[in-house]
C-alpha cells in the first residue's frame, strides 16, 4: 500500500510542470517555517520588542508594526494559523463535500435531489451575514473559523464529485461489476472513491487558498481572536492604519505579509492547476498535457 | 464564494497608489460656482430627529443642523439662540426667556413660545435619545409657561448650576406637527425633520450613510454660509480630501506634511476632549470592587506608551482624576500613576490576590481599539493578569455596555470638557442603563456627596473646589482609567468654506452649527 502511494507520488511529481514543482517547493518551505517558527524567530510575536514602525534592519529583520511587534516573528508564527486554516478547511470541506457528492450520485433519486437542493441553498445563501450569525453563536476560536469556512465551502467539491460520479455510474465496467453482484460499499471503496479522489484533491487545494484569504476577514467579524497573529490580520491592521499608503510604513508592514500570503495562495493555485491537468483524463486526451 | 479577497484588494490598492505617485497632486479643480456645496465624510448615524438619531456626537450633529435649541455654545461659552435674552428671578429658581420673534419652521409656520412649552411637556412624556434628567423630573421642573407669544417662563424647585448646558441639549419641536405623534421613535416622515434651524434635510440614505441638507433661506439667525451640505461615503479620508471628494477630514499625523505647504488647506489641531477609558464592571465581577486591584491596573498600564503607539503621539495621557488635562478645572496635583510594575505587583499582594489566577475579558471596538486592547493585554501580563481581548463593532459594543454585559470595556467618546457634573453621572447611581454613564456596582460615599453638592451649588469658586476634591477622590479610588485624549488634526479646504470653528467644550468642528453660518 505504502509502496503504491509512493509510486503514485513519484509519477505525479514527474508529471508536474516546472511551475508546479516550484509551487511544491515553496509549500514545503512554508510548512517548515510554520513548524520551526520558534527556532526561526528570535523575538516574541505576541508582544512589542522594539520601537514602533521601525524599518527593516537588525534585530528587526522585516521591521516592526505600529505597536513595535517584530514582523518576521509574526510572519513565522502566522504561517501556522494560515496553514492550519487552509489545511483544516480543505480537509473538512473537501472530504466531507466529496463524500456527500459521491453518495448523492450513487444513491440517486430523492437523496440526490435533496443534496442538490441543499447545495443550491448553500450557494444562494449570502455567506457573510450567515457567517456573522454563526460567529455570535459559536464564539471565537481557530477551530470555529475552520468549521464555519467548511460549512460554506463543502458545496463546491460536492458538486464536482457528484458530476464525476454520475458519469462513472454509466461506465460499462461499473455496470458490469454491479451486475456481478458488487455491493454498494465495494463499489464506493473500489471504484468511485479512488477514481474521484484526484478531482476532489484539486478542489481541496483551491479551497485551501480561498480559506486562507477568508480567515482574516472573518476574524474581524468577531469570529476569531482579533489579536492573533495570522498573516491576514497583520495585513488587516496595516490597511487599517490611517493613511498608510502615504507613508513609507507599507513598504514593510504591508508588503512582507502580503508577499508571503501571495506566495502561499499562488503556490496552491499553481499546484492545483497542475494536479487538475493530471487528474482529468479528458484534458490529457485533448492534448492539454504539456 | 469568498468575496473578501484581501489579495485582490491589496493589489488594487497598490496599483491605485502607484497611479497617484505618478500623477502627483493633480487634484480636480473645484469650480467656483454660485452655490457652495460642502461635502463631508458620511456614515449612518440614524434618521436626524431627536428620537431616532444615534446617541453619539455625529448623530447629534445631524439633528443640530435642522433643529434649534434655546441656548447654543460658541468658542467662549453659552450664547443666546432661540432665547435671545433672559431674566433670572427668585434667586435662580425662575427664568423668563425672551424668544426670537422672526423665527419660523421650515414649513412656514411661525415659531412661538407655545412650541417651547409643548417641547418640554413632550420630552417629559417621551424622553429623547439624549434625555436630560432635570427636565424629566416633575419635582424639579415645576412649570413651563408661555407669558406671551415670545416669552416663556421656567419655574424650578431648586437651582440648577448647569441649566444652560442642559438647555443646550433640548431641541425645540414644532407643536403643530409633533402634537399628533405618539410614537416619536418611529416617526421618520418628511414632517419629522421640520425644525427652525439653518438647514433642511433633503435626502437621507441609511444603507449608504448619506445625508444631504440645503440651506433654509428664511432662517431667523445668521445666514447659512454654505448652500448645500452633503455627507458622502468615503473609504480613505486622506485620498478623498486630496481628490476633493470631501472638504474637511481628520488627518493622521504621519501624513499631515502632505497638506502643510498647500495654501488651499488649513490645518487645525483638535482640543483633547475626546478620550478612551477603561471601565470595570464591578457588579458582574465583584473582584473589581477591590480598590488595590484597580490601582494595580492603573500602575501597570503605560498611558504615555499608548499615546506614542496607538495615537502616534497625537494625544495627551489621561488623568486618573478623570477630568482631562485641557479641562478648565483640571486638578494637576493628583497621583500621576506612572507605570510601575513593582508597585502594581505589591498592590496585588496587598489585596491578597497574589498567586490567584486573574483572567478577564476586555471588550473593545474595532481598529485602533483592538490595538489598544493588545497593548493593555501586554502591560497586564507583566503583573500576572491575563486579558482576553474581544472585538466587536462600535454599536454592539455600546449596547453591550448599556446592558452591563462585559467585564472590562474600552470605550472612546467626546464630551470630556463639559461641566464636571458629568462625573456624577459616571460614578454615582450604579448602572444607569446607557452606554455613556454609570459604573455598575460602584459606590463611594464621598463621591456621592461631592457629586450631589456639585449638582446644587451655584457659586463657581465653590464648585471648582468641589471638583478639585472630587478628582482627588477619584484618582485614589480609580473607578475607571482614562487612557488618553486624542488631539488629532483636521484639515479643511479653505477655498470652499472657511468658517470652521470649535466650541469651547467640543473637539469636532463639524458638529457645531456655528461652523456653517456667517458670523
Amino acid at each position: 500500500m505504502a509502496k503504491k502511494i509512493l509510486l503514485g507520488l513519484k509519477s505525479t511529481w514527474q508529471n508536474l510542470s516546472i511551475s508546479g514543482k516550484v509551487a511544491v517547493a515553496i509549500l514545503i518551505l512554508l510548512l517548515a517555517m510554520a513548524i520551526f517558527a520558534p527556532f526561526l524567530s528570535w523575538l516574541p510575536h505576541y508582544r512589542s520588542s522594539g520601537p514602533p514602525l521601525h524599518p527593516p534592519g537588525w534585530p528587526h529583520l522585516l521591521g516592526t508594526d505600529e505597536l513595535g511587534v517584530d514582523i518576521w516573528a509574526m510572519i513565522c508564527y502566522g504561517a501556522r494559523v494560515s496553514l492550519a486554516v487552509g489545511l483544516g478547511t480543505a480537509l473538512l470541506a473537501g472530504l466531507g463535500g466529496g463524500i456527500i457528492g459521491i453518495f448523492a450520485a450513487f444513491k440517486g433519486g430523492w437523496v440526490d435531489r435533496f443534496v442538490m437542493r441543499l447545495i443550491d441553498i448553500m450557494i444562494a445563501l449570502p455567506d457573510l451575514p450567515v457567517m456573522i450569525v454563526l460567529a455570535a453563536f459559536f464564539g471565537p476560536s481557530l477551530l470555529n473559523i475552520i468549521i464555519v469556512l467548511s460549512l460554506f465551502s463543502w458545496s463546491i467539491p460536492a458538486r464536482v464529485a457528484r458530476a464525476g460520479a454520475l458519469s462513472l455510474k454509466e461506465q460499462p465496467y461499473i455496470k458490469m461489476a454491479a451486475h456481478y453482484g458488487a455491493g454498494p460499499f465495494y463499489l464506493l471503496m473500489r471504484h468511485y472513491i479512488p477514481e474521484l479522489l484526484p478531482l476532489i484533491l484539486v478542489s481541496m487545494i483551491r479551497l485551501a487558498g480561498m480559506a486562507i484569504v477568508a480567515e482574516a476577514s472573518l476574524a474581524f467579524l468577531g469570529l476569531g481572536d482579533p489579536t492573533s497573529r495570522s498573516w491576514g490580520l497583520i495585513i488587516n491592521h496595516a490597511v487599517n492604519f490611517k493613511g498608510i499608503y502615504f507613508t513609507e510604513y507599507w513598504k514593510w508592514w504591508l508588503l512582507y505579509p502580503w508577499l508571503f500570503l501571495t506566495l502561499l495562495v499562488t503556490s496552491l493555485a499553481l499546484l492545483g492547476r497542475d494536479l487538475e491537468r493530471i487528474a482529468d483524463p479528458r484534458m490529457v486526451r485533448m492534448g492539454v498535457r504539456s | 464564494m469568498f468575496k473578501n479577497n484581501t489579495v485582490l484588494i491589496s493589489i488594487a490598492l497598490l496599483i491605485l497608489m502607484f497611479m497617484f505617485a505618478v500623477g502627483g497632486c493633480d487634484t480636480e479643480k473645484v469650480e467656483h460656482a454660485e452655490t457652495v456645496v460642502l461635502r463631508l465624510e458620511g456614515g449612518d448615524w440614524g434618521f436626524p430627529q431627536p428620537y431616532t438619531r444615534y446617541s453619539r456626537g455625529p448623530g447629534n450633529a445631524k439633528v443640530n443642523y435642522i433643529f434649534d435649541k434655546l441656548i447654543e455654545k460658541d468658542e467662549n461659552g453659552f450664547i443666546p439662540w432661540l432665547a435671545q435674552d433672559w431674566e433670572i428671578l427668585d434667586g435662580g429658581k425662575k427664568y423668563v426667556f425672551q424668544l426670537v420673534e422672526n423665527a419660523q419652521w421650515h414649513d412656514g409656520e411661525p415659531f412661538t413660545a407655545e412650541d417651547v412649552v409643548f417641547t418640554f411637556e413632550y420630552i417629559k412624556k417621551y424622553p429623547p435619545v439624549d434625555a436630560v434628567d432635570i427636565f424629566m423630573d416633575d419635582s424639579f421642573l415645576l412649570e413651563v409657561k408661555a407669558l406671551s407669544d415670545y416669552q416663556v417662563e421656567f419655574t424650578f424647585a431648586g437651582v440648577d448650576p448647569n441649566l444652560f448646558e442642559n438647555l443646550s441639549s433640548v431641541y425645540i419641536l414644532p407643536e403643530h406637527i409633533w402634537s399628533k405623534v405618539d410614537k416619536p421613535d418611529e416617526f421618520i416622515s418628511e414632517e419629522a425633520v421640520i425644525g427652525t434651524g439653518p438647514f433642511m434635510l433633503t435626502d437621507y440614505n441609511k444603507e449608504h450613510g448619506t445625508y444631504r441638507y440645503e440651506a433654509f433661506r428664511d432662517f431667523w439667525g445668521p445666514e447659512p454660509a454654505v448652500d448645500v451640505l452633503e455627507f458622502v461615503p468615503v473609504s480613505d479620508p486622506v485620498l478623498a480630501l486630496e481628490k476633493g471628494d470631501i472638504h474637511c477630514a481628520g488627518i493622521p499625523v504621519d501624513v499631515l506634511s502632505r497638506f502643510e505647504n498647500d495654501p488651499k488647506y488649513t490645518i487645525v489641531q483638535r482640543p483633547g476632549f475626546w478620550g478612551y477609558r477603561l471601565r470595570f464592571n464591578m457588579e458582574k465581577l465583584p473582584v473589581f470592587k477591590i480598590k488595590e486591584l484597580r490601582q494595580a491596573f492603573a500602575y501597570a498600564i503605560d498611558r504615555q506608551d499608548l499615546v506614542e503607539k496607538t495615537a502616534r503621539g497625537a494625544a495627551v495621557a489621561g488623568s486618573l482624576g478623570v477630568l482631562p488635562p485641557d479641562h478648565r478645572w483640571f486638578n494637576p496635583d493628583l497621583p500621576k500613576y506612572e507605570q510601575d510594575l513593582e508597585k502594581a505587583k505589591a498592590l496585588l499582594k496587598q489585596a491578597g490576590l497574589e498567586g490567584e489566577k486573574l483572567r478577564f475579558e476586555l471588550l473593545v471596538g474595532e481598529d485602533t481599539e483592538v490595538r489598544i486592547g493588545e497593548l493593555i493585554r501586554e502591560y497586564l501580563s507583566d503583573i500576572g493578569i491575563e486579558i482576553q481581548v474581544v472585538s466587536t463593532d462600535m454599536k454592539s459594543r455600546d449596547s453591550r455596555i448599556a446592558e452591563g454585559n462585559y467585564q472590562l470595556v474600552l470605550v472612546g467618546h467626546g464630551g470630556w470638557a463639559r461641566d464636571p457634573s458629568y462625573l456624577g453621572e459616571r460614578f454615582t447611581g450604579g448602572d444607569r442603563g446607557d452606554w455613556s454613564s454609570g459604573t455598575p456596582g460602584y459606590y463611594n460615599a464621598r463621591v456621592e456627596e461631592l457629586a450631589k453638592q456639585l449638582k446644587t451649588e451655584i457659586d463657581e469658586e465653590v464648585r471648582k473646589e468641589i471638583t478639585m476634591e472630587l478628582q482627588q477622590v477619584l484618582a485614589e479610588d480609580v473607578p475607571e482609567i482614562c487612557l488618553y485624549l486624542t488631539t488629532g488634526h483636521d484639515v479643511y479646504r479653505n477655498d470652499i468654506h472657511d468658517g470652521w470653528r470649535h466650541v469651547f467644550d467640543h473637539h469636532m468642528m463639524e458638529h457645531n452649527i456655528l461652523s456653517f453660518v456667517k458670523r
